[in-house]
C-alpha cells in the first residue's frame, strides 16, 4: 500500500477528532411546545348556560346569583327545595333526578314548611372499565385528563348515566363528591340507599342524631357498621335509614363497609342540620357541594352566603384497582385483601370532588366587601388538613357541629381539621386588617404543600379562591394579574409533558432543552476510541498483509544483528 | 374441533331462545290488551304494580323492613296526585293521541320511562307488519347467579324475532333498585338517537311497544346505570338471521377485554383424622421425611442413562490401543 494512503487516513482521524471536540462545546437549544399541540379545553365550560348564573325563581323558589364558570343548576336547585313531588314536570326534566328522588310531604308541625323527607341516593361509579372497550366509563375529571376511579352516592338518576348517548362523560348528577345533603332539625327523613353497585354498602350517619334502633322496636337502617348494627346492603337491594334530628350542625354521612377504602373511594358526603325556622324551605341537595344558592332561613338571618366545601383525597394506586379488572371477584380480592393502606400515600387532593385548575370553575367563593359568609368545611382525607386563606382570618364558630363558646371563638387563617373533622368558618369581609386585607383575588387552600399539588405536581390539588366581585369576569372567570391559567386546563400539563416555564420570557430560559445536538462527553470518548481502534485495526491488517516484508525486513535486520554480532565474536 | 364446539353452541343458544320465545307468546295472553300503554291512567296501574311489589317484599324479608315500607308507602302517595295532572305526563298517556316520535317520552310519578315507543309507524324497509309478539324480560341480580363475575343480568341474553315484528317488551324488575332496558342501533327516523328504553326504578314492570326494521340486524340491548352492562346485564336482539354478535354477554359471547384470572393459594380443608389409615400416614412420612427428592429422583434416572455410555466410551478407548499395537 502505498504510504500516501496512510497519511490521508491518518489525516482524517485527527480532523473527525477535531470536529468532535467542536461540537461536543454547544449546549442544546431550548424547544417551545406550541399552544396547537395542545389538547386544552376551554377555562370555562361552554355548554353551561349564561342564564344558570343569574338570580332567579323555579317553581317559586328563590335562587341566589351565582357568578362562577360553572354555577349550579338553578332546575337542580329548585327540585331540591321543594321536591322532586312539588315541582313542574318542566323542571324536573331539566335535570337528571328521577321522579322519586326528593319526596317532601306532611307539615307536622304547622309551620309552613313539610316534615316528612325521603332522599333516595344510588351508588355510582366513575371512571370504572368495560370489558368492550380499552377507555373508562362513565368518566368524570377530577382535573383534565385526570380519572381517578371513584364511587359516590348519587342522587337517583333517570336515564343514562352518560350526558347522552355518544358521550362517555358522566351525566352532571355522578359525580365527586357525594351530594351535600340538608335537613331541618326535627325533619322525619328516610334516607334510602338503593345499591345500584356491583359491591356491599351501608351509611353511617356520622354525627347526626340517629337511633340505633327505633323506640318502638322496629329498626329503619342502623348505623351502618356491618360488624354490628346491620347487614351488608347487598347489590340490587334498598334500606331505608330513618331518623329524626334533634341537634344541629355540619355532620357526615358515609359508608361503613370496609371503610378504609370505600370512604376513601368518594362514598362520603356532607349532611348538615339546619336550624328549625318557619317556612324552612331547606336546599335538600347540594350536589357538587359549593354555594348553597338557597340557604336555609336561619343562615339567610346572619348571613349573605353559605358554602359547603368538602376537602377529600385519594390514593391514585387504590383508585386504579377498580380499572384494573371488571370481574367483581378480582376487585374485591385487590380492595379487601390487597391493598395495603398502610404502605399508601394520598396522590389526589380535592376541593368539592375538583383539583386545581377546575377548582376555580366551580369552587371559587365569591364575596363582596362587608359581607358575612358562612363556610361549612368537611377533611374527609386520611390526614389532618392545614386549611390556609390568604389575605383573611375567618372565625371558628362550630366544631363538629358543636358551637364553641362564643367568648372563647377564635380567629385564625390556618384551620386545622382532623381526618373527618368539621368546622363552620364565619368569613367577615371587612376590610380592617384582620377580617380581610381588602378586596384581590386571595387564595385558600390545604398549607401542606402535597395538598396543592395533582399526584405530586404543582399547581395543583385543592387550591381555590377568595374572589371579590370586581376581580372576575361576567363569565365568573378571576380577572387575574398573575400568569395565563389556560395552559393548566390542557392535558399534556397534567399529564406533565408540558414545560410549564417555557413562557416566563421570550427566550425562554426555563424552558424544555432540545435532545444532545452534538456529542456528550462520553459519546466524543466512544468516538476516539473507534477512531484509534480503526488505526489499529489498519495498522494489524497491514501487518498481516505485509507480513513476508515484515519478516524479510526483521529477518535482515536479526541476521544483520547476527552477522555484527558474529563479526565482533570472530575477531 | 372449535369449529363443531362453535356449532354445538350455535344449535344449543337456538334451542334455548326457541324455548323461551314458545314460553313468552304463551305469556301473551295472559298479556291481552297491554293495559298499560291503552288506558288513560297507566299511571295508577303502574303503582298498583309497585304495591303489589311492596307486598311481596313483605312476605320475602324478614320482619324488619315491615315498618320502613310502610312509611315509603304513606309518603309515595301524595306525591302521585301532585304530579299527576302535570300536562305533559298525563297527554302522554293517551294512547289515543298517537304516539309520535318526537314525543314518545313518557314518564310517570316514579320515574319509570318508556322512550321511543312505536305503535304504527312501519320501518321504511317493511311493508306491513309481519307479526305481533309480547316478550317479557326479567332483569336482577339473581340472573347472574350462572355467570360467575356477573352481579347484574337480564333473564334472558338474546332474543329473535322476525324482521318487522312488532314487539311489545314487558320489562320486570325484580331487584328493588333501579334498571334499564335499552336498546341501540334502531333508526333513527322512527326512534330519538335510534334508541328504543325502558326504565323501571324498582321492584316493576314497565311495557312499551316497537316495531323492528327488515334487515337482519343485531341490535344491543344493556342496563346503562354505571357498571351494570359491564358486570353482566347485557343481550342482544336478533332480527331475521341478524348482524354480528355484540362481545361480552354472559354465557354467550367473549368478553372483548377478559380479565387474567391466577388460581389463589386459598386455605383447604385438611384431611380427616377418620381417615388416617396406614397408608396415608406412609405417604405423609414419606413426604415429610423421605431422603429422595424429585431432584435426586432425576440425578439417579441420569446416572442410570449416562454410566454405560461412559463405560462403552472407556471400553472403546482400552481397545483402540490394544489393537493399535
Ligand atoms: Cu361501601
Ligand atoms: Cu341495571
Amino acid at each position: 500500500m502505498p504510504i500516501r494512503y496512510f497519511i490521508a487516513i491518518l489525516a482524517f482521524c485527527s480532523l473527525s477528532s477535531a470536529a468532535i471536540a467542536q461540537t461536543s462545546l454547544k449546549l442544546p437549544e431550548t424547544v417551545k411546545v406550541s399552544p396547537e399541540a395542545l389538547n386544552t379545553e376551554p377555562v370555562c365550560d361552554p355548554k353551561i348556560a349564561a342564564s344558570w348564573r343569574e338570580e332567579q325563581v323555579i317553581d317559586g323558589v328563590k335562587i341566589q346569583a351565582s357568578n362562577r364558570c360553572s354555577p349550579d343548576n338553578p332546575y337542580l336547585i329548585a327540585a331540591a327545595v321543594k321536591g322532586t313531588n312539588n315541582i313542574s314536570m318542566g323542571t324536573l326534566m331539566e335535570t337528571h333526578l328521577s321522579a322519586d328522588t326528593i319526596i317532601k310531604t306532611d307539615d307536622i308541625d304547622g309551620d309552613g314548611d313539610p316534615d316528612r323527607i325521603i332522599i333516595k341516593l344510588e351508588v355510582m361509579e366513575l371512571n370504572g372499565p368495560s370489558p368492550d372497550f380499552e377507555g373508562l366509563i362513565p368518566t368524570f375529571d377530577i382535573a383534565p385528563g385526570i380519572q381517578p376511579g371513584a364511587w359516590v352516592f348519587a342522587p337517583k338518576t333517570r336515564g343514562m348515566s352518560t350526558e347522552n348517548f355518544e358521550s362517555v362523560r358522566a351525566n352532571a348528577l355522578l359525580r365527586l363528591p357525594s351530594p351535600v345533603i340538608r335537613v331541618e332539625q326535627g325533619d322525619i327523613v328516610q334516607l334510602v340507599l338503593e345499591n345500584t353497585h356491583y359491591l356491599p354498602h351501608t351509611i353511617h350517619l356520622h354525627g347526626v342524631d340517629h337511633p340505633y334502633a327505633h323506640a318502638d322496636g322496629h329498626v329503619a337502617g342502623g348505623d351502618g357498621v356491618p360488624q354490628t348494627s346491620e347487614m351488608f346492603l347487598m347489590p340490587g337491594e334498598k334500606r331505608i335509614y330513618e331518623f329524626q334530628a334533634r341537634q344541629t350542625g355540619t355532620m357526615l354521612y358515609h359508608c361503613h363497609v370496609q371503610t378504609h377504602t370505600h370512604l376513601a373511594m368518594g362514598l362520603v358526603g356532607m349532611i348538615i342540620v339546619e336550624e328549625n325556622r318557619p317556612n324552612n324551605w331547606v336546599q335538600t341537595l347540594n350536589v357538587g357541594a359549593g354555594q348553597v344558592r338557597h340557604p336555609s332561613v336561619a343562615i339567610q338571618e346572619e348571613f349573605d352566603q353559605e358554602y359547603d366545601l368538602h376537602y377529600h383525597a385519594m390514593d391514585k394506586e387504590m383508585t386504579e384497582i377498580i380499572q384494573k379488572y371488571n370481574d367483581p371477584r378480582l376487585i374485591a380480592r385487590d380492595m379487601n385483601r390487597l391493598y395495603d393502606i398502610t404502605d399508601a400515600t394520598e396522590d389526589y387532593y380535592m376541593l368539592n370532588g375538583l383539583s386545581f385548575p377546575f377548582t376555580l370553575r366551580e369552587s371559587i367563593v365569591t364575596v363582596e366587601p362587608d359581607q358575612k359568609i358562612k363556610l361549612r368545611v368537611a377533611n374527609t382525607a386520611s390526614e389532618t388538613l392545614a386549611m390556609h386563606t390568604h389575605g383573611h382570618k375567618a372565625t371558628i364558630t362550630h366544631y363538629d357541629g358543636i358551637e364553641q363558646n362564643p367568648i372563647a371563638q377564635i380567629q385564625r387563617d390556618v384551620y386545622a381539621l382532623a381526618a373527618a373533622q368539621r368546622l363552620d368558618l364565619t368569613l367577615d369581609t371587612t376590610n380592617d386588617g384582620l377580617n380581610s386585607y381588602g378586596e384581590g383575588l386571595w387564595l385558600f387552600h390545604d398549607h401542606r404543600e402535597k395538598g396543592i399539588t395533582n399526584n405530586g405536581m404543582n399547581p395543583g390539588g385543592n387550591v381555590s379562591v377568595i374572589a371579590y366581585k370586581n376581580y372576575l369576569n361576567e363569565l365568573g372567570l378571576p380577572i387575574g394579574q398573575g400568569a395565563d391559567i389556560s395552559k393548566y386546563f390542557s392535558e399534556e400539563f397534567h399529564a406533565r409533558t408540558l414545560p410549564i416555564w417555557q413562557d416566563l420570557d421570550e427566550v425562554g430560559t426555563l424552558g424544555a432543552a432540545a435532545g444532545q445536538s452534538g456529542l456528550d462527553p462520553a459519546a466524543s470518548t466512544d468516538l476516539y476510541n473507534l477512531l484509534a481502534g480503526l488505526l489499529l485495526g489498519i495498522f494489524i491488517y497491514l501487518a498481516i498483509v505485509k507480513r513476508q516484508m515484515i519478516t524479510q525486513v526483521a529477518s535482515q535486520a536479526t541476521s544483520k544483528l547476527k552477522g555484527s554480532k558474529g563479526s565482533t565474536n570472530n575477531e | 374441533m372449535n369449529k363443531t364446539i362453535g356449532i354445538i353452541l350455535f344449535v344449543s343458544i337456538f334451542a334455548f331462545s326457541g324455548q323461551a320465545y314458545t314460553e313468552e307468546t304463551a305469556e301473551t295472553i295472559d298479556h291481552s290488551g297491554h293495559n298499560m300503554d291503552h288506558d288513560d291512567h297507566s299511571g295508577h296501574n303502574m303503582d298498583h304494580d309497585d304495591h303489589s311489589g311492596h307486598n311481596m317484599d313483605h312476605s320475602d324479608h324478614s320482619g324488619h323492613d315491615h315498618s320502613d315500607h310502610d312509611d315509603d308507602h304513606k309518603l309515595d302517595e301524595p306525591m302521585d296526585h301532585s304530579m299527576h295532572h302535570s300536562e305533559d305526563d298525563h297527554s302522554m298517556h293517551h294512547h289515543g293521541d298517537h304516539h309520535h316520535h318526537d314525543d314518545s317520552h313518557i314518564m310517570d310519578h316514579e320515574g319509570g320511562m318508556i322512550m321511543g315507543q312505536n305503535f304504527d309507524e312501519l320501518p321504511s324497509s317493511c311493508d306491513s307488519i309481519s307479526e305481533e309478539i309480547e316478550i317479557t324480560v326479567h332483569a336482577g341480580r339473581e340472573y347472574a347467579n350462572k355467570f360467575p363475575g356477573t352481579v347484574f343480568a337480564f333473564d334472558q341474553q338474546e332474543w329473535r324475532v322476525k324482521p318487522c315484528s312488532k314487539i311489545t317488551w314487558h320489562f320486570v324488575n325484580d331487584d328493588e333498585v333501579r334498571h334499564q332496558f335499552m336498546m341501540h342501533g334502531l333508526p333513527r327516523y322512527l326512534y330519538g338517537n335510534g334508541m328504543f328504553h325502558l326504565e323501571s326504578t324498582g321492584p316493576r314492570t314497565i311495557s312499551g311497544t316497537m316495531i323492528v326494521p327488515a334487515s337482519d340486524e343485531t341490535y344491543l340491548v344493556h342496563c346503562d346505570i354505571a357498571q351494570h352492562m359491564e358486570k353482566g346485564m347485557k343481550g342482544q336482539l336478533v332480527v331475521g338471521d341478524g348482524g354480528e354478535d355484540l362481545t361480552s354477554i354472559p354465557g354467550l359471547t367473549p368478553y372483548a377485554f377478559p380479565d387474567t384470572y391466577v388460581a389463589e393459594d386459598l386455605p383447604q380443608v385438611s384431611v380427616n383424622d377418620d381417615e388416617d389409615t396406614i397408608s396415608e400416614q406412609v405417604t405423609e412420612f414419606l413426604n415429610d421425611n423421605s431422603p429422595i427428592t424429585l431432584l435426586m429422583f432425576i440425578g439417579i434416572i441420569l446416572g442410570l442413562i449416562i454410566m454405560p455410555v461412559i463405560s462403552r466410551i472407556t471400553l472403546l478407548r482400552k481397545k483402540e490401543p490394544e489393537e493399535s499395537t
